[in-house]
Formats: structure tokens, C-alpha cells, sequence
């Protein structure tokens, strides 16, 4: 753990409870919380501030479905990894704005640990471990494609 | 022979007398015809007509005596398509036979759709002497293409209607299911925090374990739903796909050398409505195994497993460890009882085994092999 302990973590998340249990979840698994951003402003701010090792970001925000301008801003600095955190992953487009891949909510703390385990591996520049990496898509494997809704607008080209 | 002398002179007369009563009877018959007909004089000024038969009269309204020695373009008006006027005359100056339809117009000023065919007449040197043409009225003809033209364009007109109505109805539903999707996984999400938060909260103890039992149990539910409608198919659910991710969780945190957790489970494709009941089943026999099975560094394992079978879906959860009766007491027994209900609800069977060593739990839940769709996905938030 002592190398996972120096990530440094921003949550993105206007749930109130949500927040605080992740706050909670990450605190027990030795990271360290920047700061917790309910919108997208504050979020980018944020981000700003105290450039976070890593952004986990839901999509729904405070100021509607912006955390996908938030992943993108994040994501331009190259200290920060962005996460998603959503149980709209419809609306991921297939580039992912930036993001690594995707922990689906409901999400379990496993798939939480397993997620931060495999961006800070990657940061470290390591072989990331495949294992317990359910609940967490890789931006790698792309979008999958809606059979519900093909016309997606926001799915952007498909490959 | 025929024009070689003057021999012939009197057959040749005896010919034109035959004729001449064949063209008698010719013209009788013609006159009693239903059908409208006219003969026009080409050789002379403006190719008037030299004859008319009485359903002519009739068709046009004019007289006998209007009608002949003028031109037929007098029964042309302003709606009397150019072209078709064009093509006769060119027809004519070709002296080739024709069929066109035409508005015309009667002597009190209504018209009528004349079909009209045009024949050239020519003596037996092959000279010009006639033009003949019977007419057809086809106005009811015409009157009914258009009304069925009507009809056709004012049907597809409701067919694209009703076509656009039923794609935004169903971009609607499918935005509508993607809400309600959205909302159940962040709900989920909020309810499973809540509970954890108390539990952080709770001093240790039966209290806590509670909690901490109740947010495993919704987690359980939650990987239902992360798995629901991902697929596509909104009404079935893969239970392969689920025992992948339930038996990760199920063995995360155990010692592999001390207790070995095997599956074999069958990739089922089951109706949607029973994912959350069935998940929240396996969940409490599993994690009753792997808690209770085993105390004091007993070591040992546990077999789950789960087929097709002639009735539906039979599942089978066995351990070798220190059976049910040699457990201890659980005062609320809540697991066995949700099993219970659970099972009931799924119009299941279940049985308790109590062999020697461990337990074995045999669940046998009714497939219908044709539900109807609908039901099944109607009732998945229910049932969940």
C-alpha cells in the first residue's frame, strides 16, 4: 500500500452521501482526498488548485451531464488521471474525454480498490494486475455499442 | 389484270354496286353504334367532318348540323392538354393511325375525357380520303384514378404520419428507459452509501454487523443492475455473466489455501424479472458458506453450481464443512429466511441436505420457456 498511499485523489460528485462514503472508502484504502467538487466549475478549480493524481468523476453533476467537460479539462494536465464514476456511462463518448476507463455504479468497494489499484500501477509504469477488475471498463476497450439507442448523439463516430 | 383493260369495266361496276351497298349497311350499322364516331375529309379545307353517328351527337351535344364541315379542334377548350393536341397533329401529318386521350368539351361548355383512336382511310390507290375515329368517354375512368390517386397519397400521407408518431414514441421510451436505468443504478448507489456510512458509525458489534450485512445484500442487487440492460436485450439476463463478477466478490478476501471455491454454472439466459430475487439467493447461501462453513481454521471447500434441468434451473450450493447443525444458532435467522421467501416468491423448491461432512442446499426454480416478454420486463422494477 505504501506506494498507493501517495495518490492523491479528487472526487467529482454531487451526491452528497455518495461523496462522503467514497471519501470514507478511500480514506480506508490509504489514499489521500484533495477535495471533494459538486459541479463543474468547482471541479475544474479544483483541479486547478491542487492538481490531483488522479479525478474520479461522475458525469451527472450539479449543472447537469458536465463531467465530461470536466474529464476533459482535468485531463489536460498531465499529472492527472481521470477516472469515470457513473451509472450513465451511456454518455461516454468514444474517446473518452481523456479518462482511463470507467467504474459502473453501483460500484463495489472492490471494484473502487481495483480501479485505483490498476491507475496507480499504470502510473507507477508498471504491468497493470488484471485481476479484480470488474466493475471498471478501460477507456482501451472503447464504447460499446447501444443496441437500444444506436443513434446516440453523444456516441460520436463509430468504429 | 384488274387495271390492264377495258375489259374489266363491268366487273369493276358490279364491284362498286356491291360496295355501295355494303357501304349502306356499313353506315346504318356504324349510325346504331354505341360507340361515338366521326369520319373527317382530309382532302378537303381544314379536314372537316362529313360524318357523325348519333352517339357522337349525344356525346358532344351538338347537332349534326353544328358538327359538320368544321374541324374537330372545336371540341378542344382551355384544359385540353397541348401535347396530346401536338401529337395528332403530327400523327396526322404522318398519316399514321392513333390512340390519345383528351379533355374535350361538350356544346354546353362541360368536358369530358375523350379516349380516341384515329384511323386513316385510304382508297385503293392508297390515297388519303378519310380520317375515321370512334371515342370512348372516360371521364368516371379518369374521375376514378383520381380519386383512388387521392386516396393512395392521403394513406401514405397517414402511413408517414403514424411512422414518425411511432419513432418519437419510441425515442421517448428509450430515453425514458435510460432515465429510469440511470436512476436505479445512482439510487442504488445512494442507498448502499447510506448504509455504509452508518455502519462506519456503528461501534462494532451485532449492530454493525447488521448494516454492514444489509449494504453486502444491496450489493448483490447492484450487480444485477449493472448488468441489466448493458446488454441490450433489456428482457434477459446472463447468469454466466453474473457468476463471474458474483464469484469474484464472493472470494475476495479468503484464503484460496484454506477454503476452495469452485463454479460451474451454465450460461442461462434468463428472464430479467428474476435476476434480483435469484442474485440476492446465491448471495445468502454463498456467504453463509464461506462465513459459517468453516470456523476456527477448519479448511475445506465449496462447490456451487447451477444447470438447466427438465423443470428450469437447478442450482446446487454443497460445502464439506461442519453442517447446519453444528452451526451455531443464528437468533434471527434473517438469511434463511430471505432464502426461504426468496425461493417461494421464484415458486421454487428448496432443500436442505444434511450430509456428513458439510451442507448441501438444492434450489429448483420453474422456467417458463415462453414467457411473454412484455410481463418479464414490465415486472423487472418490481421485482427488484
Amino acid at each position: 500500500m505504501s506506494r498507493d498511499t501517495s495518490l492523491r485523489i479528487l472526487v467529482v460528485e454531487d451526491e452528497a452521501l455518495i461523496a462522503l462514503e467514497l471519501e470514507c472508502l478511500l480514506d480506508d484504502l490509504g489514499y489521500v482526498i484533495v477535495g471533494v467538487a459538486g459541479s463543474s466549475a468547482e471541479a475544474i478549480e479544483l483541479g486547478r488548485t491542487t492538481f490531483p493524481d488522479v479525478a474520479l468523476v461522475d458525469i451527472h453533476l450539479v449543472d447537469g451531464p458536465t463531467g465530461i467537460d470536466v474529464a476533459r479539462t482535468l485531463s489536460l494536465d498531465p499529472r492527472t488521471s481521470v477516472v469515470f464514476m457513473t451509472a450513465n456511462d451511456k454518455r461516454i463518448p468514444a474517446d473518452f474525454a481523456g479518462a482511463l476507463g470507467v467504474i459502473a455504479k453501483p460500484y463495489s468497494e472492490r471494484a473502487v480498490a481495483g480501479a485505483l489499484r490498476y491507475v496507480a500501477d499504470i502510473r507507477a509504469g508498471l504491468e497493470p494486475r488484471p485481476e479484480g477488475l470488474d466493475g471498471f471498463r478501460l477507456a482501451v476497450d472503447g464504447v460499446p455499442d447501444d443496441p437500444i439507442w444506436p443513434s446516440a448523439p453523444w456516441s460520436g463516430p463509430k468504429h | 389484270m384488274m387495271d390492264s383493260g377495258d375489259d374489266t369495266g363491268s366487273a369493276y361496276n358490279s364491284q362498286v354496286e356491291s360496295a355501295a351497298v355494303d357501304a349502306r349497311t356499313f353506315a346504318m350499322a356504324f349510325d346504331a353504334s354505341p360507340t361515338p364516331m366521326v369520319v373527317t375529309d382530309p382532302r378537303l379545307a381544314d379536314n372537316p367532318i362529313v360524318w357523325v353517328n348519333d352517339a357522337f351527337v349525344d356525346l358532344t351535344g351538338y347537332s349534326r348540323s353544328e358538327l359538320e364541315g368544321r374541324n374537330c379542334r372545336m371540341l378542344q377548350g382551355p384544359e385540353s392538354d397541348r401535347r396530346a393536341i401536338e401529337i395528332i397533329r403530327d400523327a396526322m401529318k404522318r398519316q399514321a393511325s392513333l390512340e390519345v386521350e383528351l379533355r374535350n368539351y361538350r356544346k354546353d361548355g362541360t368536358s369530358f375525357w375523350n379516349a380516341m383512336t384515329i384511323t386513316p382511310v385510304r382508297n385503293e390507290h392508297g390515297e388519303l380520303v378519310y380520317y375515321y375515329a370512334a371515342q370512348a368517354d372516360m371521364t368516371e375512368k379518369h374521375a376514378l384514378e383520381l380519386a383512388m390517386k387521392g386516396t393512395n397519397d392521403e394513406l401514405a400521407r397517414q402511413v408517414n404520419e403514424q411512422t414518425a408518431d411511432l419513432r418519437a414514441a419510441l425515442e421517448q421510451k428509450t430515453a425514458l428507459l435510460h432515465e429510469v436505468d440511470h436512476r436505479v443504478k445512482n439510487n442504488l448507489q445512494v442507498i448502499s452509501s447510506l448504509v455504509l456510512l452508518k455502519a462506519r458509525r456503528t461501534p462494532q458489534g451485532e449492530a454493525r454487523d447488521a448494516l454492514q450485512g444489509m449494504a453486502e445484500r444491496i450489493g448483490a442487487l447492484s450487480m444485477v443492475h449493472r448488468m441489466l440492460y448493458s446488454a441490450g436485450d433489456v428482457t434477459r439476463f446472463n447468469l454466466e455473466e453474473f457468476a463471474d463478477d458474483f464469484m469474484s466478490d464472493l472470494t475476495a478476501g479468503i484464503d484460496p489455501e484454506r477454503t476452495a471455491v469452485s463454479a460451474e454454472i451454465e450460461p442461462i439466459s434468463l428472464p430479467a424479472a428474476i435476476a434480483a430475487p435469484l442474485a440476492l439467493m446465491l448471495h445468502e447461501l454463498a456467504t453463509n458458506a464461506v462465513r459459517h462453513a468453516f470456523p476456527d481454521e477448519r479448511g475445506g471447500r465449496i462447490t456451487i453450481s447451477a444447470r438447466r434441468c427438465e423443470t428450469g434451473l437447478r442450482v446446487l450450493i454443497e460445502d464439506d464443512g461442519i453442517g447446519l447443525k453444528a452451526g451455531k444458532p443464528n437468533p434471527a435467522g434473517f438469511g434463511c429466511s430471505l432464502v426461504e421467501m426468496v425461493v417461494k416468491q421464484l415458486r421454487g423448491v428448496i432443500t436442505w441436505h444434511d450430509p456428513v461432512p458439510g451442507t448441501r442446499v438444492e434450489i429448483v426454480i420453474p422456467l417458463q420457456q415462453d414467457a411473454p416478454t412484455g410481463s418479464a420486463s414490465a415486472s423487472a422494477g418490481r421485482a427488484s
